[in-house]
């Protein structure tokens, strides 16, 4: 720091002390660290297009004319941080500036998201309520958006409102996100960060180089071996948040002779538990990077990733749990022979190859081509209870036990006072259930096993739901200088993915096999065996083991198809950019399955496999192709009041896909496509000041986005009908507005002062659509079966009022809507360094229910007159809407206060920040150490309202409870301290 | 140009393996489950019996147990020696019939003695499978009646109730004896209070034909099945007949009753009430019945019931004639006493048990008989030439329980008493007789029971089986009685 700053001011006097007739800017940038020159530095004239690079000496010399008076040079490179350089042009004088230094970017900070990213990844239940943009911002170099990476993202804060499937991330040039939900799967290439140093990011929908891009901006990964610096790495990490200790090496040959480069990596890591209770984690990655230069126009470079990866995972808890077990309580791992296991793993298997190929076509056009292929599995494991065997003399099946789980509620002190009234037999099965609860709480893996022992079959088995993958990616880049200040970018991709999805037995838990039969299927009188239960009528009564496929299996096929073009162009005052792109998207469910409740149709009874109203009600065999076509146009500019005042707006109008989980509303057991499925409609805009020079930057931004037919499903039990449905919103429309800031200033070359805040608002504009479906809501009709009318029972969804569900003006989950920093920096000469932020948090919301909204709210089931033998337990009305049975004690004031969307505790977070490095020989030695949450404090980061028991009296009974209520709002809890300690040998 | 230093990459492998580090796999091993046996002395182990018997002495019942006293309870407290009873499990929650109960007997044959253990724990089959021995700690547990049968389990308040699911393992050991139950042999009328909870095994019986034949009823899943489906099972070798009972929530509740004819075995229950017996089974395993052509229906007629009885009136009773409190005689009845001491006597009462003026009644209760069968049989009807003859009378029922009243007839009765076993009898089955659900201060019609579809000459008879058990001890009243033809 010293030698730089003398260089700084070297800098200045050298325009002073210089002879010459020619105005020249020239200079030379060396590593900070070791003193080599830096080749393939870009050097920029802030405010101007005035661009060059350094040679291999390290060395630049502007060619065009240099503008006079006080200018900023901006020196940037991968793998360094970037620099700004204040120097003076006078008229025919040389600005020598030799000797610039650039700091090598140790990027240990980036470990950090990848820690945090996949924390979040690991709970997200693709309830979209949890997972975390953070790995976006990663190499972002906004000081807003670095706050938001490095110190909001423990909280779940999201910039803008916007999820991960709202972001793109791209691996050379090739998209990543996954089609089944839009959300890239970090865990594909986690634990590779020496060879992801190499990042491009480009914020909300301004423009990028390689793709349309969506809100939340587009990470581009390089992966080429070419990219990589010379030399080798090796560090270790210890930390207590996910592992606890991660090993990585790597190496980059650089350009050899002939042309080739490589680079190889391989890291592990690993972890009994991470800071919730029998987390452990187990990953290896290996990565071989390598590339070939052809001639002087063209390159192929071969990358292939395998990171893989195994979670056990932990859940969102109840305040009642969470008041007996703490933050660190996980209810899915237990004991086994002294060990700890965990029920719920999630494993991902899914190597990366990809061929990509770059085309200097001529000097202004380059062209570069990419084929990619991804296969393999995403298994998440959970215990089946649900194990039975089969009378075959009676055409019976007896079994199924009850979720095992140790906060099952039942379990809890509160299910035993529900009563209005407790009695002192209710507080006593409290106590016990509370001291139970308290000493042990955790899942009893032996009982599962006895059980199985002493039945002889699999009562209780673990499972895996399985995707597996198969994706083909073609894409074709083209970035060509049409004029020294208009580029043109265009893109073409396809990308076509085989998924097969099923359930697998991962291990019978020492039983001898599992009947594949639904053991809580409604009966049909004297028909069990052959009728719904099955999951396969074409296969009854399987008995399935270890490794079998079963329950449900069936593949999504999906094309996509799009291109997109794009005009950027740089003037003195203004930077603009026009693009546009189209894609053509298809997704086929095909069942492999022909399910019990989904029957193929009879003709011979006049049976279609469609209905009114409901849509297809087989489950074997290819659905409807469902096709979308979606367009998007954006546009933007950058207007340089002054060198220092920029003023960068951005708009965009465009449609999206519905994802594939989207798509179908039960996929597991039949081809029904969601009704009213659209695609969603997408506009944004954002106007920002920018403020620059030599000590601050700072960027003050308003943001609207506006997002209409979206939609949403969800799964879970409820009792409201008594049974497991399917929820599915649509027509959701939300808007997300606000501001945010970034300021940083650098007080003295080694004292940085720094400060961001985010405000916004993102709620629902409407009351979107709501139905339910359940494999046994049916309802009866009257068809002419030979032209007699008949009463016919018929699958129906079933709705609830007018059939929306009251979330206008809620606030749409998901972080803090207001997020607050304050920090500073200080690098010290001596190659050492620290920095605190002090963060604070406030307005997160939770998840609201939908049904809760629903005028099922309002509705008193025991009010329906039943209809017998029809509807298996379930009443539904005729019509299949349930409304007109408002409970006679309603209260309307009561209710409100029922339907308040809780809004959690503010909080302030404290990170410390440090790190210093030294040079030994030829070898490069240091450490970077974090402790985040310094002051421990507790804090929810979501959380969601459970859908089980959520009509208006019901709701009064819970809020009444002694104990809490029984199925109160599930939360997920920030980490306590935690700390994050890694060492590193650079060479 | 540039080389690769191998060193630096053999370096790199090897502070990877260096510093890799174990993680737990998924290859769990099965773990072992052997366990030792409870280690109680003799001394601590008490008979299951003994507690029946503490109970009965706490009722002061003669030495008996009072099955409707529900509100007595013997408390067991804690001490320095915890006392224990051991006992084979004869239910099983395995397809929801029961739920959170554990029935024991204290032995696999020839049990003397039952208890439902109520724990709060489900499932139970995963643990406590058919057959297994247990140890119960009976110290800091209560024993009392609970639903009509001995029940141990938890003080709530004056009661006996769940033991708390934390507390399972405190109160309930598993040995590693397991043994296969043998039911204990026993027919309808020898049910008894004190065989309660047991597994017993009824050797020939069969669903009621309006079950099984003339409809086909699920075990416990038709509209009208609340909680429990309610079906009847007769016996093949007497008219007994008891209440089978399914949980609305077994696995089982949607299959088709059996609808032949052979053994089951069942655990003797009671209703919810306390008051009637109850047969319910594990699993539909547990019933033997073989095909539908081997049954032991009644012959019977049924004719439906007709719009209005024809005015020409071939006999009546309106017992106005009989002699109160003898037995009925006269007016062409055959009044027959098969067994026991009681017979069909003319009565008179008021107040809300009223009688119709004087009306006819038959009744075990304080006989002693340990069985009572009655008859009174209407003289021979000629259906030939009486077209549309119908049928009609009331009844009304005070605490039949049990016992039974049916309205029977014969085509080939010879009219002495000692031809009445031998002659063959059916049923009239659309005649409604009244049921222990019944209000017993009401009177209930039987309908205009259609004879016209029958031929021949026929007499008709009010069969009354019951005894002197308490369950049984019924008493039916008739009067009315009346058969028209055009």
């Amino acid at each position: 720091m010293k030698k730089s700053l003398l260089i700084f001011l070297l800098g200045i006097f050298s325009a002073f002390t210089t002879f010459a007739q020619e105005t020249i800017v020239k200079g030379s940038v060396l590593d900070g660290t070791t003193g080599e020159p830096i080749p393939g530095v870009t050097i920029t004239i802030e405010g101007t297009s005035i661009v060059t690079t350094t040679n291999s000496n390290g060395e630049f010399q502007f060619e065009t004319i240099v503008p006079l008076g006080e200018q900023v040079l901006k020196i940037e490179s991968t793998d360094y941080v970037t620099k700004r350089y204040p120097i003076v042009v006078n008229e025919g004088q040389t600005v020598d500036i030799s000797g610039m230094t650039l700091d090598y970017d140790s990027s240990d900070k980036k470990d950090l998201f990848i820690i945090s990213i996949s924390d979040d990844n690991l709970n997200s239940e693709d309830d979209g309520l949890t997972d975390n943009v953070s790995g976006l911002l990663q190499s972002s170099r906004d000081v807003f958006l670095n706050a938001a990476a490095f110190d909001f993202s423990a909280t779940f804060f999201r910039p803008r409102g916007l999820d991960n499937a709202n972001g793109k991330v791209l691996i050379n040039g090739v998209e990543m996100n996954k089609q089944f939900n839009g959300r890239p799967q970090w865990g594909n290439w986690g634990g590779i960060n020496d060879l992801q140093r190499n990042q491009e990011f480009t914020m909300g929908m301004s423009a990028n180089d390689y793709t349309f891009g969506d809100l939340a901006g587009t990470n581009n990964i390089i992966m080429r071996a070419s990219k990589y610096r010379e030399g080798g790495r090796v560090s270790y990490a210890s930390a207590n948040r996910s592992y606890t200790g991660r090993v990585m090496a790597s190496y980059n040959s650089g350009v050899l002779e002939g042309g080739w480069a490589f680079s190889v990596l391989a890291s592990r890591r690993y972890g009994d538990e991470g800071f919730v209770d029998g987390t452990l984690y187990d990953s290896n990655s290996i990565v071989a990077v390598v590339e070939k230069q052809l001639g002087d126009k063209h390159s192929l470079n071969f990358t292939s990733i395998y990171a893989q990866n195994r979670r056990g995972r932990s859940t969102a808890i109840t305040e009642e749990v969470y008041n007996l077990k703490g933050r660190e309580y996980n209810p899915f791992w237990g004991e086994q022979n002294g060990e700890i296991r965990n029920s719920r793993i999630r494993e991902i298997n899914e190597p990366i190859l990809m061929l990509n190929h770059y085309w200097e076509i001529t000097p202004k056009v380059r062209l570069n081509t990419n084929i990619a292929y991804q296969f393999g599995e995403i298994a998440n494991s959970r215990i089946d209870n649900n194990g039975s065997r089969l009378d075959a003399i009676n055409d019976g099946q007896y079994g199924g036990a009850r979720n095992p789980t140790p906060e099952y509620y039942q379990n809890l002190p509160s299910y035993h006072l529900d009563d209005p009234n407790p009695t002192a037999y209710d507080y006593q099965l409290a106590y016990i259930a509370q001291q139970e609860f308290i000493n042990d709480g955790q899942l009893d893996w032996n009982t599962l096993y006895g059980a199985n022992a002493i039945n002889g079959y699999s009562v209780y088995a673990l499972q895996s739901d399985v995707i597996e993958d198969k994706q083909l990616s073609f894409n074709s880049i083209l970035d060509a200088d049409l004029a020294d200040n208009i580029r043109l970018n265009a893109n073409f991709s396809y990308r076509t993915l085989n998924s097969q999805n099923y359930a697998r037995i991962d291990d019978l838990l020492g039983g001898s096999g599992y009947l594949d039969i639904d053991a809580f299927a409604e009966q049909q009188a004297g028909q069990q065996s052959v009728g719904q239960a099955q999951s396969d009528i074409r296969n009854p009564n399987r008995i399935v083991t270890e490794g079998d496929r079963y329950k449900y299996n069936y593949d999504i096929n999906s094309d996509v198809a799009s291109g997109f073009a794009q005009f950027q162009f740089k003037y003195d005052k203004i930077d603009f950019y026009v693009g546009a792109n189209i894609s053509q998207t298809t997704y086929q469910r095909d069942g492999k399955y022909e399910n019990g409740f989904f029957k193929d149709p009879n003709p011979a009874l006049g049976e279609t496999g469609f209905l009114d109203g409901f849509g297809d009600i087989t489950s074997y065999g290819e659905s409807e192709k469902l096709e979308f076509s979606n367009y998007g146009v954006k546009a933007g500019f950058t207007y340089k009041i002054t060198g220092k005042h920029l003023i960068d707006v951005n708009g965009s109008y465009f449609t999206k896909a519905p994802s594939i989980r989207n798509s179908f509303g039960n996929a597991r057991q039949s081809n029904q496509i969601v009704l009213g499925l659209e695609s969603e409609t997408i506009q944004s805009f954002d106007a920002s000041y920018i403020y620059r020079s030599p000590t601050v930057k700072a960027r003050l931004t308003g943001f609207y986005s506006g997002f209409q037919d979206g939609t949403d499903i969800g799964f879970f039990f409820t009792e409201n009908s008594s049974n497991f449905v399917q929820e599915v919103q649509t027509n959701i429309d939300r808007r997300h507005i606000g501001a945010e800031l970034g300021i940083e200033a650098q007080v003295t070359p080694t004292i940085k002062l720094k400060a961001a805040a985010s405000i916004g608002q993102y709620t629902f504009t409407n009351n979107p659509d709501l139905y339910y479906t359940a494999a046994d809501f049916s309802t009866i009709r009257t068809l002419p079966l030979n032209g007699i009318p008949t009463e016919v029972a018929q699958k129906t969804v079933l709705t609830y009022g007018d059939g929306t569900t009251a979330l206008k003006d809620l606030h749409v989950s998901g972080g803090p809507e207001r997020a607050f920093q304050i920090g500073f920096e200080y690098r010290d000469p001596d190659f050492w360094n620290i920095g605190v932020t002090s963060n604070f948090f406030s307005h997160a919301y939770v998840d609201a229910s939908a049904l809760k909204r629903s005028a099922s709210f309002t509705q008193d089931v025991d009010l329906l007159p039943t209809l017998p033998g029809v509807n298996g337990g379930v009443d539904i009305p005729n019509n299949g809407n349930f409304s007109g049975y408002t409970f006679n004690d309603y209260d309307e004031e009561v209710a409100k206060e029922l339907l308040k969307q809780e809004q959690f505790d503010s909080y302030m977070l404290v990170n410390v920040i440090g790190g210093k490095s030294w040079k030994v020989g030829d070898y490069f030695v240091g450490f970077f150490a974090t402790i985040n949450n310094v002051f421990n404090q507790e804090y929810r980061t979501g959380g969601f309202e459970q859908s089980r028991r959520v009509d208006y009296r019901s709701q009064i009974e819970e809020q009444n409870n002694d104990g809490g209520p029984v199925f109160g709002n599930r939360y997920f809890f920030g980490n306590g301290t935690t700390y994050y300690l890694n060492v590193y040998l650079r060479f | 140009m540039k080389t690769i230093n191998l060193n630096k990459i053999i370096l790199l492998t090897l502070s990877l393996v260096v510093f890799s580090a174990c993680v737990q796999d998924d290859d769990f091993d099965t773990p072992n489950l052997s366990f030792g046996e409870p280690n109680i002395p003799a001394s601590q182990i008490r008979t299951m019996g003994s507690l029946a018997g503490d109970l009965a002495q706490a009722q002061d019942n003669f030495g008996e147990i009072d099955y409707e006293d529900e509100s007595t309870v013997v408390s067991y407290t804690f001490n320095d020696n915890d006392e224990y009873i051991t006992g084979y499990v004869i239910s099983s929650d395995e397809a929801g019939n029961f739920f959170e109960e554990l029935i024991i007997q204290d032995n696999f044959e020839n049990p003397t003695v039952g208890i439902k253990v109520l724990i709060d724990v489900n499932p139970l089959f995963t643990k406590y499978e058919v057959g297994r021995k247990v140890y119960i700690k009976v110290s800091g547990l209560s024993v009392g009646i609970t639903n009509g049968v001995l029940s141990i389990g938890v003080l709530n308040g004056t009661e006996v109730d769940k033991i708390p699911s934390g507390s399972e393992t405190n109160f309930i050991l598993r040995s590693n004896d397991v043994e296969t139950i043998v039911p204990l042999p026993l027919t309808i009328s020898s049910f008894s209070s004190d065989k309660t909870n047991m597994m017993v095994g009824l050797a020939d019986a069969q669903f009621n034909r309006n079950e099984v034949i003339n409809n086909s009823l699920t075990y416990a899943a038709e509209g009208s099945d609340e909680f429990d489906g309610e079906r009847t099972l007769e016996s093949c070798t007497s008219s007994a007949t008891v209440v089978f009972s399914t949980s609305t929530f077994s696995d089982f509740r949607g299959l088709l009753l059996p609808s032949g004819r052979g053994s089951i075995n069942a655990i003797l229950t009671k209703d919810f009430f306390g008051e009637v017996f109850n047969l319910s089974i594990n699993t539909p395993e547990d019933i033997n019945f073989d095909d539908e052509a081997m049954r032991c229906d009644p012959i019977e007629i049924s004719c439906g019931l007709a719009a209005a009885a024809g005015p020409n009136n071939l006999f009546e009773d309106d017992f106005e004639g009989q002699s109160v409190n003898s037995l009925i005689s006269g007016n062409g009845w055959t009044n027959f006493i098969e067994a026991g001491t009681e017979g069909w006597e003319a009565y008179t009462a008021g107040g809300t048990n009223a009688s119709q003026g004087v009306s006819a009644r038959v009744g075990s209760f304080g006989s002693g008989d340990s069985s009572s069968v009655a008859w009174l049989i209407t003289p021979q009807i000629d259906l030939d030439t009486n077209p549309g003859a119908t049928l009609q009378f009331e009844t009304s029922n005070s605490f039949s329980d049990s016992s039974t009243m049916d309205v029977l007839f014969s085509n080939d009765w010879d009219g002495t008493e000692a031809g009445i076993s031998t002659a063959t009898w059916g049923i009239l089955s659309d005649a409604y007789v009244t049921d222990d659900d019944d209000f017993f201060g009401s009177w209930f019609e039987s309908g205009i029971v259609d004879l016209s579809c029958a031929t021949g000459q026929i007499h008709i008879a009010f069969k009354y089986v019951g005894s002197g058990v308490a369950e049984f001890d019924g008493t039916y009243e008739l009067d009315f009685v009346s058969i028209d033809a055009q």
